[in-house]
């Protein structure tokens, strides 16, 4: 005799785990620092005090897409991203900065930070390219990782914030939705 | 020795490509998988390959793939510099071709420890 499918085997192991069950702010910190000193400088250090960020801010980030999945945010001041551009860098810095260089130089802090962060997640997992600008939202707080440091005394922030539950979708927007919420 | 280093980020491409420098290495730059493609095609076959992994139009293990089809490149020597860090794409690099992966972030003298066990050092920055 058959058992009827009732989905309960398939529901229980779709959990999917925040971010708070697979890794911690300290193992952020660490990556972070590891960056910091390989790529920014080896005298460059983080400090993990909170600062509060400035009005005008830029954002470079990458995706996960794995058993979890989500997205590496670094946020900071567009000064210090200029600075972190320069010191990146270094004698290679041309006399003035294109918003292109800066974007080129703290993607890659993104995309170094982010392919450290996904090494410690439970695999195997995809990788996006770095993207800059306004950071993604963040989706579901209980599904975020947050590290706020100071460098060179300029505050910064780490993300790693989840992908899910999708955003809802404004209440401007006119797209109409199948039965399951699906956009048609 | 010549070398060809391949990341469609400029800023690592000048960090990599510093680093060779200083340790003698003239040095062309690719943005991505299929630029690199037409720097050999050219007729510029370096001693050393630099090459990221994730990167728009053609991907590091799809350049590996496609030089190692080549028999015209198979002296070529192909490191892997990138921050995928997982067991099964190292597994999969070395698979495809490559000699050696590095992963970001790395430092000046991680680097040429690398570029050392090669034995692509030029003379005079072995001594």
């Amino acid at each position: 005799m058959s058992t009827p499918d009732t989905g309960e085997r398939r529901r229980s192991s779709d959990h999917r785990p925040v971010i708070t069950e697979l890794i911690d702010e300290a193992t952020v910190q660490s990556i972070a620092e590891d960056v910091w000193t390989a790529l920014v400088g080896e005298d460059e250090i983080l400090l993990p005090i909170p600062g509060e960020l400035p009005a005008d801010v830029v954002s470079s980030w990458v995706d996960v897409v794995g058993p979890w999945t989500g997205t590496v945010v670094l946020t900071t001041g567009r000064e210090s991203a200029a600075g972190l551009t320069r010191a990146l860098l270094g004698d290679h810095a041309p006399a003035e900065l294109e918003d292109d260089d800066v974007a080129d130089a703290f993607g890659e802090i993104a995309n170094v930070v982010g392919g450290n962060v996904k090494a410690a997640l439970p695999g195997p997992s995809a990788l996006s390219l770095p993207d800059v600008g306004d950071a993604p939202a963040v989706r579901n707080p209980a599904d975020l990782c947050r590290v706020d440091v100071l460098w060179r005394g300029e505050p910064l922030s780490i993300s790693v914030q989840g992908a899910l539950p999708a955003l809802p979708f404004p209440p401007s927007t006119e797209t109409t939705l199948n039965q399951n919420g699906v956009s048609l | 020795m010549r070398a060809l280093v391949i990341d469609d980020s400029r800023a690592m491409r000048r960090i990599v490509s510093g680093t060779l420098e200083n340790l003698g290495f003239e040095v062309n730059q690719a943005g991505d998988g299929r630029e690199g493609l037409d720097v050999l095609a050219d007729g510029s076959v370096p001693d050393l390959v630099t090459v990221d992994w994730n990167m728009p139009v053609m991907d590091g293990l799809q350049f590996v793939s496609a030089v190692r089809a080549n028999p015209a490149y198979r002296a070529m020597t192909i490191m892997m510099v990138t921050a995928e860090s997982e067991h099964t794409q190292i597994v999969r690099a070395l698979a495809a071709g490559a000699h050696e992966y590095v992963i970001k972030p790395f430092t000046a003298d991680a680097l040429r420890d690398k570029v050392g066990l090669l034995g692509l050092l030029p003379q005079e920055a072995v001594l």
